[in-house]
């Protein structure tokens, strides 16, 4: 009896002094979320001057059930060279935060992500085809004139290069995906390979 | 008259029908109200007795009852055989405290040699050797027991007596336990397991360590597992022992250690699905009459490698991945786990004690577990290293029970358990977290009569369970919520057993069991893991996604009520068992698709937890026949249907239905080596045709596109492909054993899927990306001394 007692104290002084230890009653911390991308910004800047075209998409509630916003029409000028950037925002942070401009942190880590591109033949005359984004393992990839470089020499996308088309063409679709390709990006890497960080569409007219 | 010698000893061993060993069971000298559990090698001892009559009554859970009778005139020493039965179900009153099945439930259980094949495997794994019992996967590391159907939340884990608490809510989420510690597994198939409170709505996992030793003896056993498919190696010890100059006093010490690289199908490498277990447990306790302590501690841990060809962040990548074999980014084999990976260890410190005053037995059990999860994620740069998810579950259980035997075959007992759970969040992981913080307070009281009445054997029962919620969370925006809100519910169960003639039996059981809907039932947020789908909580608003107060939403428990009946028939050359059952669950929880949702990662369609009334109808048949005393022949027939009632629907990833013949051939001893034997098992695992419509992932992108919703108006249940077709498969076991001196060596050469058929498992969420494992060679040998 003397043995069931001690163990019961024992017990019964382990367990509550275990209980008082275990609970914690502080509201929890917040997370930064810095891989939500909110906002993406297209910006198409004409080679030789003039008014850059920019459209964006916004995403009002990231997992929520509403649907992206586009905001505008990409409406291009017919014969013209432009360079595209792209840009990435995270709406939850604040303008200046580390976590604000994805953009910055897609080029620091550049040789394990690339900008995939497609669009509606005949929409530009540089480059032609349909773009890179691949349909399935068999189909082939255009080429796109990427104008910036990873460590690896190989392309980001963050910056483009595109000549619209001579003649006018309406309601066409554009679109860009973002994959991230960590130990996977190679040259020889596609749009198949790796996971999807974004992938948006636009529509796009050529005047 | 001389005097009387009373320094007599009886030492035994209890072997099973296959002439293994049995450790765990109980012996018990009537005249004398004295027990002995024997020990890993089946041996047990008794000294001190004086001349006389005795009566041994040598018991073990799911073998016939033995009673031997002896006049003693000197030391004896007895071997005894228990006959596996499938009859009758005896009661294992281990020494004086522990009870795990009643009389009059259905059940099947795992021990001896049936449990020495499936050493080394994971506890889901092993678990499918009992007939009725499934699983749902994950890849080829990641499995969760499946019984009748139903899995997760809706079955109990006993771990050594504790309610085995983590992160069950995710069907990834495989039983945080290292089945090396149990003696024997029991899967009780009755709804209600009325002692251990809430959720067993499918049935109860019982695992159980064998006794410990009471005597000085050293013993112990050396497990050592060798399998060809992810080259993986498996080492598991034991030793035990009693401490000399205090009697009663037993010891333990067990470890496992497990590694294993890639898997591979029989045509490709399956990469990243290597996985890493260590494991330890410790235990002590004081046993002597009537009274008993027990301190046990346990830690596992294990770190598991998710496909990689299954990582997708959008329904884009979805499609891909369901259309490329090999899986993308399949690479050489190599053991080194990568992202995406679980990490997960689970700690246990439980103490018990017992005593026994008369007719009555008090028993106290506390237990703290904590269970720590983290699942990595490919990600950006420097969070590559930083879990997507990470919770850390702290609980506590208080057990409380009093049993009063009444009469002969009489027993009642009242109890009490207690609950007390923290779960917080791992803060840094920088994503959304996926369930909210929480506290969970269970309070539950129970009431149970056992007896036996002419040819029948009764179990009745009643419980009543309060719970609590502490809620405190972080929604779609970031921004703080809280709330508090209660359950409370009553459950009762009847069971009999009809002894209709020596040979034969019927078991038919009701019972009734609720289950409060689990936290991340109610406030799931985000993209599970490789499932390209957003989850949605039942407490979140349909249009607006705000997490909305408890009050304001139509919201029940979910309530089963399963008929459970078992004919059993137990002849000189043949055995029969065969099962039906009813499951009725209302206010069934379940992911219905309810949508089609576009952010910047493209197009996801999303699912609502939501209620309805499901039905788990299906039979299990187990047959064998001894065409002579070498060569046995077994079958088994699980047939399973499982049906959204209220929607007319058929719900997901529900088992097929599957049938198994089996030959074991026993040879003669070839020379010192003993029980040599062959055994052939074949398998056929029929296409699940009761399964939800087929609605691709490319009509759901490219309606989207269009404008239009596939799922707005049309709620049925989908799946993404159609479900695998049927397959066959063939594995063949040899085992042979040593006894060297008082030890013995016991060798085992399994090969499984031995035509290396390429295959999919519909239960496997892995069917998605790849096919199923190739075959494997194993070699085990097993050192028991």
């Amino acid at each position: 009896m003397k043995v069931y007692l001690k163990s019961l104290i024992l017990l019964l002084v382990t367990g509550s002094l275990i209980s008082l230890s275990g609970c914690k009653n502080d509201d929890p911390e917040p997370e930064n979320i810095p891989e939500l991308v909110t906002k993406v910004t297209l910006k198409f800047t004409p080679a030789g001057g003039g008014a850059a075209v920019t459209v964006t998409a916004t995403d009002p509630d990231g997992e929520g059930v509403q649907d992206i916003k586009v905001d505008g029409t990409i409406n291009l000028i017919k014969g013209t060279q432009y360079t595209l950037s792209l840009e990435l925002i995270n709406g939850l942070y604040k303008v200046g935060d580390d976590g604000y401009n994805i953009t910055a942190e897609v080029e620091e880590e550049g040789d394990e992500h690339q900008f995939f591109f497609r669009f509606s033949e005949g929409a530009f005359s540089s480059p032609t085809g349909m773009g890179n984004i691949k349909d399935n393992s068999s189909s082939t990839a255009g080429s796109i004139n990427y104008l910036d470089k990873d460590v690896n020499n190989l392309p980001i996308g963050i910056s483009t290069s595109w000549t619209s088309s001579g003649v006018a063409t309406s309601d066409k679709s554009f679109r860009v995906v973002l994959k991230h390709q960590p130990d996977i990006k190679s040259s020889t890497s596609t749009s198949l390979d790796g996971e999807s960080d974004l992938d948006i569409s636009f529509v796009l007219n050529v005047n | 008259m001389g005097q009387v010698n009373c320094k007599l000893s009886v030492a035994g061993k209890v072997l099973d029908d296959l002439k293994g060993p049995l450790p765990g069971a109980t012996v018990f000298i009537k005249e004398h109200n004295i027990g002995k559990v024997t020990d890993q090698n089946g041996v047990f001892v008794f000294s001190d007795l004086c001349e006389g009559e005795y009566s041994f009554e040598i018991k073990f859970l799911g073998y016939e009852t033995r009673v031997i009778n002896l006049t003693l005139r000197k030391s004896e020493n007895i071997e005894t055989i228990l006959k596996t039965e499938d009859r009758l179900l005896t009661e294992v009153i281990v020494s004086d405290h522990r009870e795990p099945v009643g009389k009059a439930s259905n059940y099947g259980a795992l021990s001896g040699k049936a449990l020495e094949e499936v050493r080394g495997k994971s506890l889901g794994e092993s678990l499918q050797n009992i007939t009725g019992v499934n699983t749902i996967q994950s890849g080829p590391a990641i499995f969760k027991p499946v019984i009748h159907g139903v899995h997760s939340q809706r079955i109990l884990i006993l771990n050594n007596g504790v309610r085995q608490e983590g992160q069950q809510w995710g069907a990834e989420h495989a039983p945080e336990i290292d089945p090396f510690i149990a003696a024997n597994l029991v899967v009780v198939k009755d709804a209600g397991a009325i002692k251990y409170g809430t959720d067993a709505l499918g049935g109860v996992v019982i695992l159980t360590p064998a006794e410990l030793p009471t005597d000085q003896q050293l013993g112990g056993q050396l497990h050592i597992i060798g399998s060809s498919n992810g080259r993986s190696g498996v080492i598991s010890g034991l030793l035990e022992g009693g401490l000399t100059n205090y009697k009663g006093w037993g010891w333990r010490l067990q470890g496992t250690a497990k590694k294993s690289g890639d898997m591979h199908t029989p045509d490709y490498n399956l990469s990243n699905t290597g996985f890493q277990e260590l494991n330890y447990s410790a235990s002590t306790g004081y046993h002597k009459g009537g009274k008993g302590f027990e301190v046990f501690y346990s830690h596992f841990n294990t770190i598991i490698g998710i496909l990689k060809g299954s990582v997708v962040g959008s329904t884009e990548d979805l499609a891909i991945a369901l259309e490329q074999e090999p899986p993308q980014n399949t690479q050489p084999f190599t053991y080194q786990i990568r992202s995406p990976r679980q990490e997960v260890q689970h700690d246990l410190i439980k103490l018990t004690s017992h005593i026994r005053k008369g007719d009555n037995l008090f028993n106290i059990q506390y237990a703290l577990q904590i269970n720590n999860r983290k699942e990595f994620d490919l990600r950006r740069g420097s969070l590559n290293e930083v879990p997507a998810l990470g919770y850390k579950l702290f609980t506590h259980t208080v057990d409380a029970e009093w049993e009063k035997t009444k009469e002969k075959s009489h027993t009642r007992s009242l109890g009490l358990n207690g609950m007390a759970q923290d779960n917080n969040k791992i803060d840094g992981t920088q994503t959304l977290p996926f369930i909210p913080n929480f506290n969970n307070y269970t309070a539950g009281l129970f009431w149970i009569e056992k007896f036996s009445k002419n040819k029948w054997d009764w179990e009745m029962g009643a419980r009543y369970d309060l719970r609590y919620y502490k809620i405190v969370g972080f929604d779609f925006k970031n921004q703080l919520y809280r709330s508090e809100f209660n359950f409370h519910n009553v459950s009762a169960t009847a069971a009999g057993t009809l002894k209709i003639n020596p040979t034969s039996s019927f078991t038919s059981s009701l019972g009734s069991a609720w289950r409060p809907p689990n936290v991340a039932e109610l406030y799931s947020l985000g993209t599970h893991q490789s499932a390209a789908a957003i989850e949605y909580g039942l407490l979140l608003d349909e249009i607006t996604n705000e997490v909305r107060s408890p009050d304001e939403v139509d919201f029940k428990a979910e309530q089963a009520i399963k008929w459970v009946n078992t004919y059993r028939v137990q002849k000189e050359k043949w055995s029969m068992e065969m099962t039906g059952y009813i499951n009725y669950i209302f206010n069934y929880i379940y992911l219905k698709p309810r949508g089609v949702t576009e952010n910047t990662r493209g197009i996801f369609p999303y699912f609502r937890y939501t209620q309805t009334d499901a039905s788990f109808l299906g039979a299990d048949l187990s047959l064998s026949y001894s065409v002579t005393k070498k060569l046995k022949l077994n079958s088994r027939i699980s047939l399973l249907r499982a049906k959204d009632e209220t929607n007319n629907d058929y719900l997901i990833f529900i088992p097929s239905n599957r049938y198994e013949v089996s030959m074991r051939y026993d040879t003669p001893n070839i020379q010192s080596w003993t029980n040599p034997f062959i055994e052939i098992r074949l398998k056929y695992v029929a296409k699940q045709n009761r399964a939800p419509r087929v609605v691709p992932i490319r009509d759901i992108i490219e309606a989207k596109e269009q404008g239009i919703d596939l799922f707005e108006n049309d709620n049925r249940n989908f799946d993404f492909v159609d479900s695998p077709e049927g397959y066959f498969l063939a594995s063949i076991s040899l085992g042979i054993s040593k006894p060297i001196q008082k030890s013995k060596l016991d060798v085992r050469i399994s090969v499984e899927n031995l035509t290396n058929t390429a295959y999919r498992e519909y239960s496997n969420r892995m069917r998605y990306y790849a096919d199923e494992i190739g075959r494997n060679l194993s070699i085990a040998m097993k050192y028991s001394f």
